[in-house]
């Protein structure tokens, strides 16, 4: 779908949509100023569809992600989740709901430092309480699934910027998220790794049936989507 | 909240083995704070159990009376009754004998050494520790010969134990029984224990022999006996210092032994238990309070390093609650990390301390024989107070952190 294309809500007949915002609004006051961030945001997204946010800089794309992923709550307005409001729910529900139902892919991959690749895949495993044996199991099967097999024992510094986004895909993708939500995933990657990196993706997410939600800049990225919402100054078009 | 704590645990020990060079720096001053105070209940351990042994192998066990009559009794059976009617649960002669003893054995003739006749109850009283042999039964009562048991170092004066007589005029043959250790509590030269019986009668008992003066006649009339007697450590006798109260107890039947002042009745608390456990409580306290100096300079050591970290850290801890730690987690995270660290410094710390006392003991053992039960090693309380006391330094210090990891932003952290 072509950028800048309209943002109807779209879900699978007969099934509830994955997560509606409805006049979504988030502000900032910096030095007693206020700054207006997201407007009356009103959207969609059903289970298993992959959708991009495009949008210049400034435009808001990553505070509307952060309220997505549960990172931070809108100002005013309704955020709905696998069917639950999540503006009335307290932090540490918000914690779980986050843990157990999305999964983030980061720009900066924001892997652990001094932790192997099969540890950081890991973590989100530990936080759900798994037994450690089978956590292993688990990491490896994903990073298998990656083709990162030969990168097990590897620490973030030894890997290149594809294997490290391939490591954070594997982590995003271990608890099984009904969402995936996606910043800027290919920023830091050249075009082949960037390709690599969004086939994987989408791969994953199809085949657990998982919604995309991909923030970024690229139109190659964005023309992957199933739809595109387009993000001006804080309006969804 | 199970979860989220297991989960936080698991973190921190990953991060802590991770970090290696953070969790180093932060060790430094836990192990000097924790070894200070590992030493310290060592020393005062082993103290206490010096000083005890000490009190108890010269006075007695807690709490030790020695009573002396100073003019003649007529009745030392009443005498025996009526320091047990005053609260004596054991009593035992301790008694001098009336000449100076000399020991024959082999071709040597011994006259430096120090005997005293004593019941087979002393050992219920004093502590002994026997190199060889035994302590006095009351089947040796039916010996016809005196019994003795004799420490180590007249045991080795000695050039045949087999053959061995004792006497003032006259020898008589004596059998020894049994050789006490000569430890380092033990300050008396050649000394020997002479059991309480019809056999040795005459020699504790008897008049000395014609042209010998009583050597301890200055002081101990004829006549005169003097006895220990361990009471009941709770009995408010043994807690009253002057003795008094016992000595009242004691003297208020004196007429039925034939003493008619009781100015001639002694009776006071010999043993140290009570001065020594002050000596030992004070000490602790203050040795206590120099570690615990140590080990808050050591704490503010981990929360500072813990302080920076946060800060540097804030990227991680934002990314762990992006993939859905909870608060609680991030706090369990931060405080386990620095309870990890303090336990490693407290196990640095003990292994430290073990080699040093270790060194110290065999440096000790080879100038001085240290009573049985007194070695010189870290108590199993040193290493409870050790480890508890990282572990508790490592809390203190992990709390101020944690709380401001999670006023941080999670946005912000992941911007960084």
């Amino acid at each position: 779908m072509a950028v800048g294309a309209a943002a109807p809500a779209l879900s699978r007949p007969g099934t509830a949509p994955l997560l509606r915002a409805e006049g979504i609004t988030r502000h900032f006051t910096v030095s007693g100023t206020r700054i207006d961030v997201l407007h009356d945001c009103t959207f969609e997204v059903g289970r298993g569809e992959v959708v991009a946010i495009v949008g210049q800089s400034g435009s808001g794309k990553s505070t509307l992600l952060n309220v997505l992923g549960l990172l931070d709550r809108p100002s005013s307005g309704t955020y709905d989740f696998d069917g639950v409001d999540t503006t009335r729910l307290r932090e540490g529900a918000r914690s779980r709901l986050r843990g157990e139902g999305i999964g983030f892919v980061f720009q900066q991959f924001h892997l652990l430092e001094r932790r192997t690749a099969l540890a950081n895949v890991g973590v989100p495993l530990v936080l759900a309480g798994v037994p450690a044996l089978r956590r292993r199991a688990r990491a490896r099967e994903l990073l298998e699934s990656v083709g990162l097999e030969h990168r097990l024992h590897s620490r973030p510094h030894q890997l290149s910027g594809g294997e490290q986004q391939r490591v954070a895909l594997a982590r995003a993708l271990s608890r099984d998220p009904a969402l995936v939500l996606a910043d800027e995933p290919t920023g830091a990657l050249d075009a082949a790794s960037s390709t690599m990196i969004m086939d994987q993706l989408l791969e994953q997410a199809r085949v657990r049936d998982a919604a995309v939600i991909v923030v970024t800049h690229d139109p190659k990225v964005a023309e992957r989507a199933d739809r595109v919402i387009q993000l001006v100054e804080g309006r969804t078009r | 909240m199970l979860r989220s704590l297991t989960a936080g645990i698991v973190l921190a020990f990953a991060g802590s083995r991770a970090n290696v060079a953070r969790t180093i720096l932060s060790c430094a001053g836990i192990v000097v704070g924790v070894g200070s105070l590992i030493l310290v209940v060592t020393g005062s351990d082993f103290g206490e159990r010096f000083a005890i042994a000490y009190s108890e192998t010269n006075a007695g066990r807690a709490a030790t009376f020695e009573i002396s009559v100073m003019e003649e009794v007529s009745d030392q059976e009443a005498l025996e009754e009526d320091i047990r009617r005053a609260g004596a649960q054991e009593v035992s002669l301790f008694q001098t004998p009336s000449a100076s003893v000399l020991l024959r054995s082999g071709g040597t003739v011994i006259d430096t050494a120090d005997f005293r006749g004593v019941d087979a109850s002393l050992g219920e009283i004093r502590r002994f520790t026997m190199a060889e042999g035994r302590w006095f039964t009351e089947a040796d009562l039916e010996s016809r010969v005196p019994v003795l048991v004799v420490n180590e170092d007249l045991a080795n004066a000695m050039g045949d134990r087999e053959r061995v007589q004792i006497g003032t005029d006259r020898w008589t043959d004596v059998r020894i029984v049994g050789v006490l250790e000569s430890s380092g509590t033990d300050f008396t030269w050649q000394s020997a224990y002479l059991l309480r019986s019809p056999a040795s009668e005459d020699l504790l008992f008897g008049p000395p022999p014609p042209g010998q003066a009583d050597p301890y006649g200055d002081y101990m009339p004829s006549g005169g006996v003097t006895y220990l007697a361990r009471i009941d450590p709770g009995d408010p006798a043994a807690q009253d210092p002057t003795g008094t109260m016992f000595h009242e107890r004691l003297t208020s039947t004196a007429w039925r032994w034939g003493v008619r002042s009781s100015d001639s009745v002694w009776g006071y608390r010999i043993d140290g238990a009570d001065v020594i456990e002050d000596a030992v409580t004070y000490l602790s306290w203050g040795l206590a309070g120099i570690a615990a100096i140590t080990l808050t300079t050591g704490l503010l050591g981990v929360l500072n390093v813990g302080l920076v970290t946060v800060r540097e850290r804030r990227r991680e801890l934002a990314t762990y609650r992006a993939l859905g730690a909870s608060r609680f987690t991030l706090f369990v995270v931060v405080v386990m990390e620095s309870v990890v660290v303090s336990l490693v410094a407290g196990v640095i710390a003990l292994l430290a301390c073990w080699a040093l006392v270790t060194a110290a003991a065999a440096v000790l053992e080879s100038f001085v024989s240290l009573p049985t039960g007194v070695a010189l090693a870290i108590p199993p309380s040193g290493v409870l107070v050790g480890l508890g006391s990282a572990a508790a330094v490592g809390l203190l210090a992990g709390i101020v952190p944690a709380m401001r990891a999670l006023r941080s932003s999670v946005v912000a952290g992941l911007r960084e």
